[in-house]
C-alpha cells in the first residue's frame, strides 16, 4: 500500500487574479480573462490573448515565480521551503525566453535558490503542454519513493512573440476566444499563467485542508510530433494506467477536467479517447475558455482549479462551449454545477505526442 | 498549362524547403498527389511549409490550410495557381 | 545485472558505442557526419531529414543502442520502455533558428517551430519505435547522474522494464550520452551512479 500523498495549498496567477480563490470566484461568475490585443500578432494582426497585467518589462518569468512563492505562507508552512526535505519542480515550456533566448531557465532557478535558501535545486520539466500534470505525478512519485517529503510544483509560462508567431505559423490561433469542444471552434487562445500546488506526506504542513493525490500516469501516442493520434491511443493508455495506479474504477470518477484547447484535432482526439474509455457520460469541462492555454502552467493551474472545485463543491462551466463539435459526444457542462462527488480526473495532451492523467480525491 | 521550368523550379524548392533529401526532381511527377499515401507523402506540417514557400518565392498568400488543400494537390495545381496569380 | 553495459557517447571527437569509436568527426561538420552515419546504418527512415539536430542526435543514439542490444526492442511490450532524458539547453539550437526565421527571413517557419521543445526528440524516438511508454525531459545546468539514478528507479518501479537514459546538448558542442538501465542496475545506487558517471566521462 503506497503512502498517502496530500495535495493542496494551491495558487493561481492569471489574467483573472492573483490567487486561487479569486480566480475560482471569477470563473464561477463566467468571467474570462481573454481580450483582444490589437496588432500584437504576426504581421501586426489583432489577436485574442489572456495576459497577466502589471508585469515588469523584463524578468516576467522570475517575477511570477517569486510572486507564487512569496505568498506560500497563505496556504502552507513556508518555513519548510528551505528544508532539505523540500523539492521544487518547475513546469515550463519556454521559461524566460523573452529575456534570453539562449538561457531561458537557469538564471531564474539560480535566483530562486538564493532568494528562498533552497537546499535542493529546483528541477525544470520541459515536456510541452503536459509538463504540469507530469510534474504533479513526478512530485507524488518522489514522495512515495522517499526522495523528499514535500514538493512544491510550480507551472509558469508567458506569451511571447516567439510562442505567438509559432502558433500562428501553424494556423492554430483562433480569431475569436477559444471554444473547446464546440462545433465552431477555430483554434487556441494563448495565455500567461503561473500556478502552484504542493504535495506532501504531512497533512499538518497545510493551512487549509489538503485533498488526496491518488495516482497518475503518462503515455505517448507514438504517432506524430505535433498532431494528436486519431485514435487517442496515448490518452487512453495514460488514463487507464492512472486509474490502475489510483485503484479507481471508471464509474467512481465524478468529474473530468480535460485538456480541451479548442483546436479541431485535439478536442476531437480527446472525445474519441474518453469515448473509448467509457467516460463520455461523466460531467466534463475545459478551463481554457477562462484564461486561454497557459502551456507549461496549464496542468498546474487547472489541477489547482480542480482542488477549488472539491473545496467549494462547484464545477465551472466549460466556457465557450455551446454546441457539440466532436464526432463522439461528451457530457460537457454548459453551466456551473453543484458537485458532491469525490474523485476528479485531470488530463493533458501535448506536442511530442505526450498525454498525461492524474486523479485527486476529496479528503 | 504551366511551364515546365516553373514546375521544375517548384520541385527543387519543395525538396529543399521540406528536407526531402532522398527525393530527386525526376522522382516527383507533375500530377502525383503531394499528400497521402501513394503520392509524394507530405504531411500536415509540410502543408504549412508550402504556404510559407509560396510566399517566400512567389509572394503569394494562400490564407488558410483549407484553401491550401486544392492549391497544393499536386505540382500541376500549384504551378497553375502561381501562373494564374502572378499577374 | 547485465554483464555488458550498453551505452553510446557522442562528443566533438566522434561517436562511441560501448567505448569503441564508430565515427570520427575530424574534419567534417557534425551534422554532415550524423547524416552520413544515418545513411551507413541503412535505416530507410526519410523522416530523419526533417528532424532538427536535437532529434537527429536522439534518434541516432537510440538506434545505435538497438544495434548493440537488439533485446531492447524485442523483449518488451511497447509501453515498457521508459525514456528519461535531460540537457542543459532545452531546445535552444532550434529556438535560435526559429527566431531567425521570423526576425530575419520574415517568415516564421512551422517546421522549425514544432521542434522548439526538447521533448519532441522523445516523441521522434517514440514514433520511430512505436513506444507508448513513460517519458520525461528535464533541464539542468550540467550533467546530473543522480537524476538518472533516482528517476530511472522510479520509472522501473512504475512499470517500465527498461529505461533509456539520455543527455542531449548540441548547441555549442555535441555532448550526448545514451545508456540502458534495468532493475538490476538501478537497485544498487552506488553502481548506477558509478556507471552513469563513467559513461559520461568516456
Amino acid at each position: 500500500m503506497s503512502l498517502p500523498v496530500y495535495i493542496g495549498a494551491e495558487s493561481i496567477i492569471s489574467s483573472l487574479g492573483r490567487n486561487a480563490a479569486v480566480n475560482f470566484k471569477r470563473i464561477c461568475q463566467g468571467l474570462s480573462g481573454i481580450t483582444l490585443h490589437k496588432q500584437l500578432g504576426w504581421k501586426e494582426s489583432d489577436v485574442y490573448l489572456s495576459r497577466i497585467p502589471e508585469l515588469p518589462e523584463r524578468g516576467k518569468f522570475l517575477h511570477l515565480l517569486n510572486a507564487v512563492l512569496d505568498d506560500l505562507h497563505q496556504g502552507w508552512d513556508a518555513d519548510m521551503l528551505s528544508s532539505p526535505d523540500t523539492q521544487v519542480i518547475i513546469s515550463s515550456t519556454k521559461g524566460g525566453i523573452s529575456d534570453d533566448l539562449k538561457n531561458p531557465f537557469h538564471p531564474a532557478v539560480t535566483a530562486l535558490v538564493a532568494r528562498y535558501s533552497l537546499v535542493n535545486r529546483p528541477l525544470i520539466l520541459s515536456n510541452a503542454c503536459i509538463s504540469g500534470v507530469i510534474a504533479i505525478n513526478l512530485a507524488a512519485r518522489m514522495i512515495r519513493n522517499e526522495l523528499c517529503r514535500h514538493v512544491i510544483v510550480l507551472g509558469c509560462d508567458l506569451i511571447s512573440d516567439f510562442i505567438l508567431y509559432g502558433f500562428q505559423s501553424l494556423y492554430a490561433v483562433s480569431d475569436l476566444p477559444c471554444k473547446p469542444f464546440d462545433q465552431d471552434r477555430r483554434g487556441v487562445t494563448l495565455g500567461d499563467g503561473c500556478g502552484r500546488v504542493i504535495l506532501s506526506r504531512d497533512k499538518s504542513t497545510f493551512s487549509s485542508k489538503p485533498m488526496v493525490y491518488l495516482g497518475g500516469s503518462d503515455a505517448n501516442d507514438a504517432n506524430h510530433i505535433s498532431g494528436p493520434s486519431r485514435t487517442g491511443e496515448g490518452l487512453v493508455r495514460a488514463v487507464e494506467k492512472a486509474l490502475i495506479a489510483s485503484n479507481v474504477n471508471p464509474d467512481q470518477i465524478g468529474f473530468i477536467n480535460a485538456h480541451g484547447t479548442g483546436t479541431l484535432y485535439n478536442d476531437e482526439m480527446e472525445a474519441i479517447a474518453f469515448h473509448r474509455l467509457g467516460l463520455d457520460s461523466i460531467p466534463l469541462n475545459s478551463l481554457k475558455g477562462y484564461w486561454g492555454h497557459t502551456l507549461g502552467a496549464a496542468g498546474v493551474i487547472e489541477t489547482a482549479t480542480c482542488l477549488q472545485s472539491l473545496r467549494n463543491g462547484i464545477l465551472p462551466a466549460s466556457l465557450g462551449y455551446e454546441n457539440p463539435g466532436t464526432t463522439k459526444p461528451l457530457h460537457i457542462l454548459k453551466d456551473n454545477r453543484p458537485f458532491d462527488g469525490e474523485i476528479i480526473l485531470k488530463t493533458a495532451s501535448g506536442f511530442g505526442g505526450g498525454n498525461a492523467a492524474l486523479l485527486i480525491q476529496k479528503e | 498549362m504551366a511551364s515546365n521550368t516553373l514546375k521544375e523550379e517548384l520541385k527543387k524548392h519543395i525538396i529543399e524547403q521540406l528536407n526531402l533529401e532522398e527525393v530527386r526532381v525526376e522522382d516527383i511527377e507533375d500530377d502525383a498527389p503531394l499528400f497521402g499515401e501513394g503520392g509524394v507523402g507530405l504531411d500536415s506540417i509540410d502543408a504549412l511549409e508550402l504556404i510559407v514557400l509560396l510566399e517566400k518565392y512567389y509572394q503569394l498568400n494562400v490564407t488558410n490550410p483549407e484553401e491550401g488543400k486544392q492549391v497544393f494537390y499536386s505540382i500541376e495545381t500549384m504551378a497553375d495557381y502561381i501562373e494564374k496569380h502572378k499577374s | 545485472m547485465k554483464e555488458k553495459a550498453t551505452y553510446c557517447r557522442m562528443n566533438p571527437h566522434g561517436v562511441f558505442v560501448n567505448g569503441r569509436q564508430k565515427v570520427s568527426f575530424n574534419e567534417i561538420a557534425v551534422e554532415d557526419a550524423l547524416t552520413e552515419m544515418y545513411r551507413n546504418l541503412a535505416l530507410e527512415y526519410p523522416k530523419f531529414y526533417k528532424m532538427d539536430l536535437l532529434s537527429k542526435v536522439a534518434f541516432l543514439g537510440v538506434e545505435l543502442l538497438k544495434t548493440v542490444d537488439p533485446s531492447l526492442v524485442s523483449t518488451q511490450n511497447d509501453d515498457q520502455i521508459g525514456l528519461l532524458f535531460a540537457n542543459s539547453e532545452g531546445s535552444t539550437h532550434t529556438d535560435m533558428r526559429f527566431q531567425e526565421s521570423y526576425l530575419v527571413d520574415l517568415l516564421p517557419s512551422p517546421s522549425l517551430f514544432v521542434y522548439t521543445l526538447p521533448n519532441i526528440a522523445l516523441g521522434e524516438i517514440a514514433i520511430r519505435n512505436k513506444w507508448h511508454g513513460a517519458h520525461m525531459f528535464a533541464v539542468f545546468p550540467n550533467f546530473v547522474p543522480v537524476y538518472y539514478a533516482d528517476h530511472g528507479k522510479i520509472m522501473l518501479e512504475e512499470g517500465a522494464k527498461v529505461v533509456i537514459g539520455g543527455w542531449l546538448d548540441v548547441r555549442e558542442k555535441l555532448d550526448a550520452l545514451f545508456f540502458v538501465m534495468d532493475e538490476g542496475l538501478v537497485n544498487n545506487r552506488e553502481n548506477i551512479l558509478h556507471f552513469v558517471s563513467k559513461c559520461y566521462s568516456n
